[in-house]
């Protein structure tokens, strides 16, 4: 199978380059890249650790869209097109800059604040499964980029919070046993907050995880009203 | 509420509902027949309190929306959000332009 | 340019984000025209010599084609407005093939409406 893969270094600018990979059964995209480094190209740069949808590292544009490189089946195309993913400043072929993606989800205080939880006398903090429930799936989230990769948003200014950051602040918020709600929510009505949301829903749409982001953003939108 | 951001939004939502019920009254009211947009039937409907009052109050609804979504899609900018004052001041004063000079046109009849 | 990034993507969901803005930046356009056009309406010559030119059948296209601009934000707005507010999130496919199905009959309508209008 063909992999088309847009590479980038500091000397040579950006440049297609094409791939013969033979493929398995079974074989996932992030295969085909460790066989390329393996076997074809030794100086291919790109991220990846967990190789099954745990750690986040991997997410690139296949084919034109954002997707977990490990989870990606090659048997669903007949050629693979790969890049970095957008809106992230590219280091070096496919690993892009996110040290900024990390420092917003800092931003929101991403952690349970809570003054009564003690770790010298810890105390069991008890949730129904409705509670539960209510922030659940906004904990899925493996911080892979991909919302924030094709966000327009994001696309045009850097200082926009993004929707996994806004998720996960909206995580906390929903999360009974903490107490930082009126911090947080100060932190996302600014106006590079929760306001630069238009519901384009594409963050929903390319998330491995299915977490959807863009409700997450809304949710926390009427949480500022009031 | 926090500052402005929420009540832009909330207005937003509010004139962009009600625009679309002042505007198909506005469309039939003008296009429902050919007679409704001669010179004549236009000056008798603008001197019509009722209708006097309808235009004003699409004038304002429909500039306030029309400039607010502009200023948003100007702050969805680098340069813009670096400007965020002088944006959001002069968005104001053209959205203030529009609305003063419609009422001029409105008051003339 | 960055700005691109508003109108490079693919899902439905990012096209009618890309359309709404596209003719949200139209209909202000219209705007500023409608309150420059109405000006004329100080002097009957004026007026009905514009008239003459925006109210025919050559021109019937550009109607048209506002009342498909004005449609679509207008439906495609409330459906935004539905989403923001926190609901349908699930269901947002439906949603919008609802809205695309609406905003298609109300073009037809509205330009049906406005065609028997111009007379001849």
């Amino acid at each position: 199978m063909k992999f088309k893969i847009k590479r980038f270094n500091e000397k040579n600018g950006s440049y297609w380059q094409t791939f013969e990979v033979p493929v398995r059964t079974a074989m996932t995209v992030l295969d085909g890249l460790f066989y390329i480094r393996e076997n074809l190209d030794n100086s291919l740069a790109f991220r990846a650790s967990c190789r099954m949808g745990i750690c986040g590292s991997c997410a690139v544009k296949i084919n034109g869209k954002p997707r977990l490189a490990c989870e990606t089946q090659l048997s669903k195309f007949k050629e693979v097109k790969i890049e970095p993913l957008d809106n992230f400043a590219v280091i070096k072929d496919l690993v892009t800059e996110f040290e900024g993606f990390f420092a917003k989800h800092k931003k929101v205080k991403p952690y349970l604040i809570n003054p009564k939880i003690s770790y010298e006398n810890p105390v069991e903090q008890i949730q129904t499964p409705k509670q539960l429930k209510a922030y659940y799936d906004f904990t899925l989230c493996i911080k892979c980029g991909a919302c924030y990769s094709v966000c327009p948003a994001g696309a045009t200014l850097e200082s926009y919070l993004g929707p996994a950051a806004l998720a996960s602040a909206y995580r906390f918020n929903a999360d009974s046993r903490d107490h930082g709600k009126e911090e947080r929510l100060k932190i996302v009505s600014q106006p590079n907050g929760v306001w630069r949301c238009h519901s384009a829903m594409e963050c929903s749409e390319v998330c491995p995880k299915q977490i959807e982001p863009a409700k997450a953003i809304q949710l926390l939108r009427r949480a500022t009203l009031r | 509420m926090r500052g402005f951001e929420p009540l832009a939004w909330v207005l937003q939502a509010i004139t962009g509902i009600a625009m679309v019920f002042l505007i198909t009254v506005h469309f039939f009211a003008t296009h429902s027949a050919h007679d409704l947009l001669s010179y004549e039937s236009a000056v008798e409907r603008l001197k019509s309190f009722d209708y006097k009052l309808f235009y004003a109050l699409l004038l304002i609804v429909v500039s306030f929306h029309a400039f607010n979504g502009l200023r948003a899609v100007i702050l969805d900018t680098e340069g813009g959000m670096k400007r965020k004052r002088l944006v959001n001041v002069s968005i104001a004063m053209l959205a203030i332009l529009a609305i003063a000079y419609g009422l001029f046109l409105l008051m003339r009849f | 340019m960055r700005i691109l990034g508003w109108f490079k993507y693919r899902s439905p969901f990012g096209m009618t984000f890309m359309f709404q803005r596209i003719t949200g930046l139209i209909l202000l356009f219209y705007l500023c025209l409608h309150l420059a056009y109405l000006t004329s309406l100080q002097e009957k010559e004026l007026y009905e010599f514009f008239t003459s030119i925006t109210v025919s059948k050559q021109f019937f296209i550009f109607d048209s084609l506002l009342i498909l601009c004005g449609v679509f934000h207008g439906l495609n707005g409330l459906r935004i407005i539905i989403h923001e507010l926190g609901f349908a999130h699930e269901h947002r496919r439906v949603v919008l093939i609802i809205t695309g199905l609406l905003a298609v009959v109300a073009w037809l309508y509205g330009s049906y409406i406005m065609f028997l209008a111009i007379g001849d």
